[in-house]
């Protein structure tokens, strides 16, 4: 059955279906018959029902989705005046920052001194973006400018290019752009002039008023600082000529620094209009662009992720595992190097990746290959939980610490109509909780930050379905597995190629098994969740399975009263949905000889796997993992 | 789940840390539906103890529900996966399978028995060290033990195991084996395998699968899972070849830091060993191989490391890292064997996306000189590559790249061809030797070139390509554009069906195939048209965008107007000028555009002409309007 996307829907529009859908369930019309005639999917108009019996008719309609404007800033908005006047005022150097101009690794560390708050890059990047200050890689602004802009492209940026490199100079494109007026009063009157290198980066001064040739000279000579060597500078925009002071400034330093000018985006006869318009049919002209932000912020941040200024939190296993240099490689090490491998690929080739992060051991074993395979780099995507709020608080707290420590950008995503409704897994049932909070939500945040490749840590070995499933695992545009559109994959060949709005998921550590992730855990010495390990902890028996009592969200039954056990877990979900086992196994070694020693599989323990035998495939054909 | 080692109980930390050194082996079991190949792997698991009791209790009720053994347990149940095929009873596609003892950890690539059957064992035969090939001992050697034999050798396994199965059903009789073993040696004897190996067993018993079986008191060699625990693992082998390493990303974190990431294919690297980068030939020195775990000495064959070179050398991703004593081969034409792996057939002339190692190129496959019969080897004509056809051909890519014959090395000679619109992975390839032919014909440099040629006529060459269907106007609007030039004075020509099918291309008919190779030549002569200097007219159907686009790419950025005459199906039909469509529609006429054959239109054709709304002189305007614009009329009028 197709349902409708109902993000893509008004709220009014969707509200008018989920109230339709309420009034034909109360006159008894079949869940599937709903659906098709309203478009609904089955828990969204099971959600309704619900919000009907609970609440009257008021509480069918859902409110608007999605984060208010401003909310999740970590800035106050006078810090974040303060900020801005500092950078408009100031230039590094003169507070005591390590750079010649401003740059998004100098504000992070002006935020740290100031106001002691550790902001990841991607949230700088947010900032500045409010500002004025965002940025389109040059080559894609070229090549989606106007025709001499393109034409320039192709025809003139070569031999500028070639000669930088053989002269080993830096290329930075040199542009003036208003900054924004932030929380309401007028900075209208504020300007930066900025240098832009191929990959994204940017350097900048801000000044107040007009740009005067002072200002331009001292920006080139910061400029020249910063680079060190010889630069290349492109210059858009037509005034640059005009300043007789700069131009004489610039001659007598040729020999380190050399300019260039961008065409006028729009000059030059227009070659596009044909004399009957109405019978030719062209693609519409792109306006001339200047610096916009065109695609999802993401898009900069995998790059500026990858060459973040700051120092990299220093990463390296407390026991190392690579010192000994046998011939023939364990099967830890081969596994190893194929996850790394594989983890290359997909960089190298997908625009946008992220790693999907569920605190688990295999999402430990999978971050800690990440880690290996872009040293000393950072891995160059963000990390993304799918939270369906309902983990244990142990694993939120080991999340955070983890992306903090490693100096991972983590995304969070909880799927707002999930919330609205208070989906939970006891009034819910683990069916309805699962596919609206987690493959639902999967979805939802993958498209929301526009990611075309998502790692997931499945293996093969879990479950007979997974045994067949591809590294490299392609969905539709709606996210559907087709079983039988599957690319073949051989030798260590992957073919990432796919059309715009298809995304891939890639599991890097399909074969790896239990026991193999036991071992390098042990070996490599991975924090993992302390869930793993056997503790005394409250705990509820229900319907055989030993639930822990997480939080006071959960409701126990006529009864039932929390007792004290040592317990541990085998595998970590949403605590009303994971059953513990009883256990003494405190360390890492017993947890792995209790693993070999014990009868029954690791997916024992969850609730969701309960059903028939092709209860995963059908999953996995809708999106979720 | 019990591997059975007192260790584990009595000192688990002993017990860790002697399957720290385990190795890893990759195998591949070919059979067909028949022959045990899932019960021998269900034995595999089961023997080596990787089962957990809640599974072997689902085995328990599923052997009893939906089981072919009767009361006794049914290893194959344990294999099978995806709901369709179980309700089939087949396997449809590959599966990966782990298991492992004390010393070797293994992976098992189980293919299926039937359709697809090529497609399915070359992929999961790719990665393999070893090959284990079912033999029924009631039916001996089959056409499909010589089909399946004959795809092990083609991709590279030198180790295999010819399993004889089913024993218990031939008595375990000695004779039977032995008459089955050289069966199989006279006929495995052109195949060139490094060892093969012969084992009586039974999976369904246990035969000769862990213990040597009292059975069989004839055989005293080697067990399956002995020979699978000793055998020598490939990328041994690959540690004495000479070094290579695809660049697969550079790492760049910060100026100070350039480092080249990759999977060394073959051999080993030491810090200050001298490096050569293939194509470009420059070299240098490694400095560093540096891992999160600290720089390493050396590294070899399997790792995943990042290089840092002594010198400042521009290497991107694609690019082979190798020994300066044994560099790879560069070249753009090579023999080839290619395995196609989709339904829609490999065709000579079309330009696919070839990827070997981290490198994506353009290629044209320029020639098949046979196709190869799996079941009897025989050599075969063919003008295209069905699914599951395996031909050697000649194959062209638009670069020079670096490579070694597949027989050397597999991550350096194999590659995968990708449908340049669909981005399926539709072919496998094992590169054969580089042709010669390039090197040899020289460019030769001419003092009177195109713009030369083209000023002498007062314009610039270009090419105005109309594509329509039939009927749709297009000679009618090519001539009458033609004529409106030659009146300016300007240089032309046409190549229509006419002067094209009669002469150049008259042995070509209308199949697909042939329609490829219809406007590929087209697309050359245009070339040398507009070598010359002329302004080039062609009217063809050309009803594949990949053709087009490939006429296209052999032209100079803006020589390449594409004309789509856009007439409907309905009014091209109505018009009808040669009473064609009547004669398709009465099915007298085979592969008939917009009939029986598909039309691509254009999605951004330089002009499109609405014949519904436009006359044969206001569409003659607007391309005259467009050829000006553009410049290329000159200024004389």
């Amino acid at each position: 059955m197709t349902s409708l996307d109902s993000r893509n829907l008004p709220i009014a529009a969707l509200n008018d279906k989920r109230r339709e859908a309420v009034r034909l369930r109360l006159a008894g019309t079949r869940l599937t018959d709903i659906a098709k005639l309203t478009g609904l999917s089955a828990p969204t108009i099971i959600a309704a029902h619900k919000a009907f019996l609970a609440g009257g008719w008021d509480s069918v309609a859902v409110s608007a989705r999605g984060r208010s404007p401003g909310d999740g800033r970590l800035l106050s908005p006078k810090q974040e005046n303060a900020l801005f006047r500092c950078m408009v005022e100031q230039v590094p150097d003169r507070i005591d920052l390590p750079h010649a101009l401003w740059q998004l690794g100098s504000i992070q560390m002006l935020i740290r001194r100031q106001f002691g708050i550790e902001l990841p890059d991607r949230s700088i990047s947010n900032y500045l973006k409010r500002w004025g200050l965002s940025v389109v890689k040059p080559a894609a602004r070229l090549s989606a400018g106007t025709e001499p802009l393109k034409q320039w492209h192709a025809n003139v940026y070569p031999s500028i290019a070639a000669r930088a490199q053989a002269e080993r100079a830096d290329i930075y494109w040199v542009d003036e752009i208003p900054l924004r007026n932030v929380d309401g009063q007028d900075i209208a009157r504020n300007s930066a002039v900025r240098a832009v290198t191929n990959r994204g980066k940017q350097l900048w001064l801000a000044y107040e008023g007009v740009l005067r040739a002072p200002i331009l000279i001292d920006f080139f000579d910061r400029l020249l600082n910063s680079s060190g060597g010889k630069a290349f500078v492109i210059l858009d925009g037509m005034q640059w000529g005009r300043a007789a002071a700069v131009s004489a400034w610039l001659s007598e330093r040729r020999d380190r620094l050399l300019s260039f000018h961008l065409p006028d985006p729009n000059g030059t006869a227009d070659l596009a209009t044909g004399p009957a318009p109405s019978t030719i049919n062209r693609t519409p002209e792109i306006p001339p662009a200047p610096y916009i932000y065109t695609g999802s912020f993401s898009d900069q941040i995998k790059h500026l992720i990858a060459h973040s200024p700051t120092e990299r939190t220093p990463y390296a296993a407390k026991k190392s595992g690579g010192v000994k240099h046998s011939m023939t490689l364990t099967h830890l090490q081969r596994l190893e190097a194929e996850s790394i491998h594989i983890m290359r690929e997909v960089v190298a080739e997908t625009e946008n990746p992220v790693m999907l992060y569920s605190i688990g051991k295999d999402s430990a074993v999978m971050l800690h290959l990440a880690m290996k395979a872009f040293f000393p780099a950072k891995p160059p995507f963000p990390l993304l939980h799918v939270d369906t709020t309902w983990k244990f608080r142990a694993m939120y707290e080991h999340r955070d610490r983890m992306a903090r420590e490693l100096g991972m950008d983590l995304l969070v995503h909880v799927n707002p109509e999930g919330t609205a409704k208070n989906i939970n897994p006891f009034t819910h049932g683990s069916a309805i909780h699962t596919d609206i909070m987690k493959t639902e939500g999967l979805k939802q945040a993958l498209e929301k930050y526009g990611f075309d490749a998502a790692f997931g840590g499945a293996r093969r070995d879990e479950e007979k379905s997974r045994a067949k499933e591809r590294i490299f695992s392609f969905r539709s545009s709606a996210h559907r597995w087709d079983p039988k559109a599957q690319r073949p994959e051989l030798w260590k060949l992957y073919n990432a190629r796919k059309h715009k709005g298809e995304s891939i998921r890639v599991f890097p550590i399909s074969n790896w098994t239990e026991l193999d992730i036991w071992q390098y855990i042990h070996l490599q010495n991975i924090p993992i969740v302390p869930l793993y390990f056997a503790k005394t902890r409250p705990v509820v028996e229900r319907d055989g399975a030993l639930i822990m009592v997480d939080d006071e969200r959960m409701p126990l039954r006529e009864g039932e009263v929390p007792m004290m056990r040592k317990v541990r877990f085998r595998t970590l979900g949403c605590y009303p949905l994971t059953g513990a086992v009883e256990s003494d196994a405190e360390t890492l070694e017993e947890v792995i000889q209790e693993m070999l020693l014990t009868k029954t599989s690791e997916r024992q323990g969850r609730v969701i796997d309960h059903d028939s035998a092709g209860s995963m495939e059908k999953k996995k054909q809708e999106g979720y993992f | 789940m019990a591997h059975v080692s007192d260790l584990i109980a009595s000192d688990i930390s002993a017990y860790l840390k002697s399957h720290e050194h385990k190795s890893l082996l990759r195998f591949i079991t070919c059979g067909s539906v028949d022959d045990g190949k899932s019960t021998l792997i269900g034995r595999l698991l089961y023997e080596s103890k990787m089962l957990f009791e809640d599974q072997l209790e689902a085995l328990e009720t599923d052997s009893k529900k939906m089981g072919t053994q009767g009361e006794q347990l049914d290893f194959a149940l344990l294999v099978d996966g995806l709901a369709a095929e179980r309700e089939q009873g087949i396997t449809i596609d590959v599966a990966y399978r782990f298991f492992s003892t004390d010393v070797r950890k293994f992976i098992v690539a189980d293919t299926p028995g039937h359709e697809q059957y090529t497609r399915n064992m070359v992929t999961g035969a790719s990665t393999a060290d070893v090959a284990i090939l079912m033999v029924d001992a009631r039916k001996g050697i089959l056409t499909q033990t010589r089909r399946h034999s004959y795809l092990v050798s083609l991709i590279g396994i030198r180790n295999v195991v010819v399993a004889i199965n089913k024993m218990d059903l031939v008595d375990y009789s000695e004779k039977t084996f032995r008459s089955i073993c050289d069966d199989y040696a006279v006929f495995a004897k052109e195949l060139g395998f490094g060892n093969i190996t012969y084992i009586p067993m039974s999976a369904f018993k246990g035969d000769n699968i862990t213990e040597p079986s009292e059975n069989t008191p004839w055989y005293h060699d080697t067990t399956l899972m002995g020979y699978l625990e000793t055998v020598q693992i490939d990328e041994e082998r690959l540690q004495k070849n000479p070094f290579r390493l695809p660049v697969q990303w550079v790492n760049r974190p910060n100026l100070d830091f350039r480092g080249f990431a990759g999977t060394i294919s073959s051999g080993v690297i030491k810090a200050g060993d001298p490096i050569r980068i293939q194509p470009s030939g420059r070299t240098s020195t490694v400095a560093r191989i540096v891992t999160a775990d600290g720089d390493l000495e050396h590294a070899v064959a399997g790792q995943s490391v990042t290089l840092t070179l002594a010198d400042e050398v521009d290497i991107s991703r694609g690019d082979v890292l190798s020994g300066t004593d044994a560099p790879p081969e560069c070249a753009d034409q090579f023999e080839s064997t290619i395995v196609w792996m989709h339904d829609d057939a490999l065709l000579p002339g079309r330009s696919y996306l070839l990827k070997i190692g981290s490198r994506t190129v353009n290629a044209q496959i320029t020639d098949i000189k046979y196709q190869v019969d799996v079941n009897t080897m025989k050599h075969l004509a063919a003008k295209q590559l069905v699914l599951n056809a395996i031909g050697v051909c000649n194959i062209s890519i638009d670069r020079q790249i670096a490579f070694d014959p597949y027989s050397e090395n597999r991550d350096t000679g194999g590659y995968i061809l990708i449908d340049r619109l669909t981005n399926n992975t539709v072919g496998a390839g094992m590169l054969h030797f580089a042709l010669r032919r390039s090197q040899n014909i020289h460019m030769q440099h001419v003092d009177v070139n195109k713009a030369a040629r083209s000023s002498l006529k007062q314009q610039s060459a270009c090419v105005l390509w109309f594509t329509g269907l039939s009927g749709a106007g297009k000679s009618a609007i090519a001539n009458s554009v033609e004529k409106r030039l030659h009146a300016m004075g300007r240089h032309t020509y046409i190549l229509d069906g006419d002067n094209v099918r009669h002469g150049l291309n008259k042995d070509l008919g209308f199949t697909d195939a042939d329609r490829v190779e219809n406007i590929r030549r087209v697309g050359e002569v245009c070339k040398l048209m507009a070598d010359a200097g002329l302004i080039v007219i062609t009217a063809f159907i050309s009803p594949f965008t990949a053709e087009r686009d490939m006429a296209r790419s052999l032209l100079a950025e803006g020589e390449f107007i594409e004309v789509h005459v856009d007439t409907p199906l309905e009014v091209a039909e109505q018009r009808d000028p040669k009473g064609l469509y009547k004669k398709a529609r009465r099915g007298e006429l085979k592969n008939f555009t917009g009939i029986s054959s598909p039309y691509e239109a254009p999605e951004n054709p330089e002009i499109r002409i609405d014949t519904t709304r436009l006359t044969i002189e206001g569409a003659t305007d607007v391309v005259i309007g467009m050829l000006q614009q553009r410049g290329f009329l000159g200024s004389a009028d």
